[in-house]
């Protein structure tokens, strides 16, 4: 616990999409450049909350559900997602279902999704060296604010204080599922029911949208969810079952 | 009238700074958050935080007023350490001729503990651990054990043994980020808000 008052960069934390939105940009910029890149990173957050958001009545996403807003009108952003999620389907034998709960919920693409966008962001405005983590949902570019690459924690799944495994690297999408913090919400899609076999999965690739719904997609499995994880192209995986055992890519980039 | 302005903004500036943790993320995550989201908002999942700007009270932090933020400090003196309370009962008396760069007192080490609130998945109670006037570490005394997925499922035992798995162990260290199952935190924050509020 130390309290960072020389490092470079800024650091900076809010609560969207129900959940905390942490940004910590690694650059030695200016600091009204490092305010102003995290502004729009979060005005960013905040209107994909407006727009995807399944608890606001009039966001986009319940306002097409109910079939007042057409395809054809739908916003670029909404579009883009709903195809995704249409190909995500696909990619997971139907185990990523946006309809799962019966209704449009693209949550467990647009997340990811939106952090990043976010990440490709700051990269074309040249703050190459960052870190958003969306809810546990984490894109990190470039290095620390110490100079050595980022140390991602995939935190052990009966213990909210403790990592299981730490990962390193310049340049990782790691998004994880668990049933461990809202108990057991990820649907098997072709059984209505609840998931059961694994504790969380960690998917490890370059798209965090993309990486979020694989990981979702492998808990909805249960335990086959492994060896479809380790079929997976370019992507890594860490999965920890309900008896507490680990297993995971012999290429994730772990460190100590 | 320049030397109140610049203790302001110093003030502001280190208010901010002040609250950033580096270490255990879960807790720094909420430990950033917390001094500007001053009203608790119970239901607050979603909470927009342009609504917390507004709050009465609000330190006189008026660069940041949506969120808390560790900057690049300068090099222009600023006072070094101030408390993390988030009320606004430390007016402007712009106290500037001794706190420019001293240390705060590090004498009194505290253990200050929060109220507990019940959640839909168990119970929450955080501590804090205040040196001087900072917080120096938050720690949860309690926190849900994991809903249902306590349940384990027999039908897995019977059919995976955990062959070629291995025993999930723990790992610390120093860590940027943590990737998790996206938790919601507000009993956490509650918690820690009344710990604070308690210490300072």
């Amino acid at each position: 616990m130390r309290a960072t008052l020389t490092r470079p960069g800024l650091c900076r934390v809010e609560q969207i999409m129900g959940t905390a939105i942490t940004l910590d940009l690694a650059d030695d910029l200016p600091l009204a450049t490092l305010r102003e890149l995290a502004d729009e990173v979060f005005a960013w957050m905040r209107e994909v909350d407006a727009r995807f958001s399944t608890y606001k009545p009039d966001s986009e996403v319940c306002r097409f559900d109910r079939g007042e807003v057409l395809l054809s009108e739908a916003s670029a952003d909404l579009r883009y997602v709903l195809e995704t999620c249409a190909d995500l389907w696909g990619a997971t034998d139907g185990f990523f279902d946006a309809y799962a709960t019966g209704r449009l919920d693209p949550s467990g693409y647009v997340k990811g999704w939106a952090a990043q966008v976010a990440s490709d962001r700051l990269v074309a405005a040249g703050a190459v060296n960052h870190c958003v983590n969306a809810g546990g949902d984490v894109r990190v570019r470039g290095l620390s604010p110490s100079g050595e690459p980022w140390r991602i924690g995939i935190r052990h799944p009966w213990d909210a204080m403790a990592a299981c495994l730490v990962l390193s690297g310049t340049d990782l999408a790691v998004a994880t599922s668990g049933v461990y913090e809202r108990g057991r919400h990820v649907l098997d899609p072709r059984r209505g029911a609840p998931a059961s076999g694994l504790r969380s999965v960690t998917v490890v690739g370059t798209d965090l949208g993309v990486a979020d719904a694989y990981a979702t997609a492998a808990l909805a499995m249960g335990t086959p969810g492994l060896n479809w994880l380790a079929r997976l192209d370019d992507h890594t995986h860490a999965a920890i079952t309900d008896n507490a055992r680990q297993h995971h890519s012999v290429d994730l980039p772990l460190t100590d | 009238m320049r030397r109140a302005l610049l203790a302001i903004t110093g003030l502001a500036a280190s208010t901010t700074a002040l609250v950033v943790f580096k270490g255990s993320p879960g807790t720094s995550q909420v430990a950033q958050n917390l001094p500007t989201a001053q009203p608790v908002n119970p239901s607050g999942a979603g909470t927009d935080p342009g609504a917390l700007a507004d709050a009465p009270g609000t330190d006189p932090a008026g660069g940041t007023p949506t969120s808390s933020e560790s900057a690049k400090p300068s090099t222009s003196p600023k006072p070094g350490k101030t408390t993390a309370r988030p009320s606004g009962t430390r007016t402007t008396k712009a106290p500037s001729a001794p706190r420019t760069t001293t240390k705060a007192p590090q004498s009194t080490t505290r253990r200050v503990t929060g109220n507990g609130f019940e959640n839909e998945y168990g119970y929450v109670q955080v501590q804090i651990v205040v040196s001087g006037n900072r917080i120096v570490e938050a720690v949860a005394l309690s926190l849900p054990s994991g809903g249902e997925s306590d349940i384990h499922s027999g039908d897995v035992r019977n059919r995976y043994d955990g062959r070629g798995g291995e025993v999930v162990q723990k790992q610390n260290g120093n860590l940027n980020t943590v990737s998790g199952a996206t938790e919601t935190s507000n009993s956490y924050k509650q918690s820690l808000r009344s710990a604070i509020e308690q210490a300072f």
